[in-house]
């Protein structure tokens, strides 16, 4: 695990909501093809901080960000990147599944469309289907897809998502609490997926289910106030943590 | 180790009464293994028969024991330190059922021993029954301080137990020598040697558990061995 690359290096970044610091000097690795699992107690940072990975921030008018964000080596934090193709590498799935008013196939297909990663529609079917196999989807929606996505249930819906993520073929996908709102089967059949999904991409994902981080993850950080306040395996995290508030957090001690 | 109270008072109180029950368990095994080595030493027919009774008590505490550890992995989860504690107090609440055993098994013994016993025969077996049970206390002290330092010193110690054991087994073998009918007695005497002897090695075992659970880490390199019985020339 250790002999992995590192896909993102964040150093010093500090990101400020007008007069409010939400992330103060934050220096963190996620290593390539691994699922890096961040927790604290709301408010701490965790998800501002995967949203300066693909530049969410940007369009909150009083954010101000300051450090340095590098993918694969090369800086995002700044105004030459292009936002659309940065979007297209990174993508999301968030708390509560959100799919396009649409159907099962354009939900999918959409982002490829517009990214232009087919130019026919045998290219695109096939993409479609790729994706919606990828997030174990594909038997139970290939007879319905042209029903809208919103007919499916919660996991379905969530599972969609993550098809529409991976359509455009990112390199990592950041997960913002993303089983929240599912129940424990749901939930389950999402962390399987994971599973098979982090052999292809890299993961961040944000939990507040401390057993979901021992489960799906390698590596977990631990965010208070805004700092980071430690970052090691998982196994090293949740077994015998080096620093006292991880293991006054994890062990139910202040939240 | 973390001071600050657990936000769940409901979980607070299922983590301490498992560390109470484990050192209440803790307790009546010490007092049983010291009953049994009075007992064998002065040929207390009576106090074994005691002995061999209260053993249950220590057989329901781990049961007990065994039952909470139980319900706080599934209710909790627990992490950190207190997945230390849980497994932790599951092994050493096992390795007190094993000395209480032992103990029991060496009182079975004193019933078919002569009330004079050869002198010769009980001063390294006392010396020996002594230095487990302060082995035993000591751990015991050391779990319920935390203290790292005792867990080593205790875990070091256990090569004065085979040091004596080596001992007592020579003695019992020197006076089987001198006359074959004391093929009985000795065979008796060698049995209690070894139970004591394995009882200071769950104490020894107690001590790891208590590292772990502390350092969150395994006490590193072979522990420091006495001589293996091998009957001198």
């Amino acid at each position: 695990m250790t002999n992995n690359k590192v896909k993102i290096k964040t150093e010093k970044l500090d990101v400020f909501y007008g007069q409010k610091q939400a992330l103060k000097n934050v220096n963190l690795e996620i290593f390539n093809r691994e699922v890096t699992a961040l927790i604290g107690p709301s408010g701490c940072g965790k998800s501002t901080y995967i949203r300066c990975i693909n530049r969410m921030n940007d369009v909150i008018e009083t954010c101000k960000i300051s450090g340095s964000i590098k993918i694969d080596g090369q800086e995002i934090n700044n105004k030459q990147i292009d936002v659309v193709r940065l979007r297209e590498r990174i993508g999301m799935v968030f708390q509560k599944p959100n799919p396009f008013p649409k159907s099962i196939y354009d939900n999918v297909a959409y982002g490829p469309q517009i990214h232009g990663l087919a130019d026919h529609k045998d290219k695109l079917d096939q993409i479609v289907q790729t994706s919606l196999k990828k997030s174990a989807l594909w038997e139970e929606v290939k007879d319905r897809l042209d029903e809208p996505g919103t007919s499916l249930s919660g996991g379905q819906q969530q599972r969609l998502c993550i098809a529409r993520a991976i359509s455009v073929n990112p390199e990592v996908i950041l997960m913002d609490e993303p089983c929240s709102a599912l129940d424990p089967i749901a939930t389950a059949k999402i962390e399987e997926l994971m599973e098979e999904l982090k052999k292809t991409f890299t993961i961040v994902i944000v939990t507040h289910s401390m057993a979901q981080a021992v489960r799906v993850s390698q590596r977990t950080g631990f965010f208070h106030l805004g700092n980071l306040i430690e970052v090691d395996t998982t196994d090293k995290m949740f077994k015998n943590p080096n620093n006292k508030m991880t293991q006054d957090y994890i062990t139910g001690r202040f939240g | 180790m973390s001071e600050e109270k657990r936000i769940v008072k409901s979980y607070e109180e299922e983590m301490q009464s498992l560390n109470d029950d484990l050192v209440k368990m803790g307790s009546l095994t010490e007092s049983q293994l010291s009953d049994t080595i009075q007992a064998i030493v002065k040929i207390d027919k009576e106090a074994a028969e005691n002995i061999v009774k209260n053993d249950a008590q220590i057989n329901e505490l781990r049961a007990k024991i065994d039952d909470q550890i139980s319900t706080v992995l599934v209710k909790r989860a627990p992490m950190a330190i207190d997945l230390r504690t849980t497994i932790s107090s599951l092994k050493i609440s096992h390795d007190l059922e094993r000395i209480g055993d032992l103990a029991k098994s060496v009182a079975k013994k004193i019933e078919p021993l002569p009330i004079d016993l050869p002198p010769e025969l009980t001063g390294s077996l006392k010396r020996l029954g002594e230095l487990v049970k302060k082995q035993l206390n000591n751990v015991l002290d050391a779990y319920i301080s935390k203290s790292k330092d005792k867990a080593i010193e205790v875990w070091r110690n256990d090569e004065q137990v085979d040091d004596l054991t080596h001992i007592a087994m020579n003695e019992v073998a020197n006076f089987l020598g001198k006359n074959k009918k004391n093929l009985e007695l000795a065979t008796h005497l060698l049995f209690v040697t070894k139970n004591i002897e394995r009882a200071g090695d769950h104490v020894t075992n107690i001590a790891e558990s208590l590292y772990y659970l502390i350092e969150g880490e395994y006490l590193e390199g072979a522990r420091p061995k006495g001589k293996e019985f091998v009957k001198d020339k």
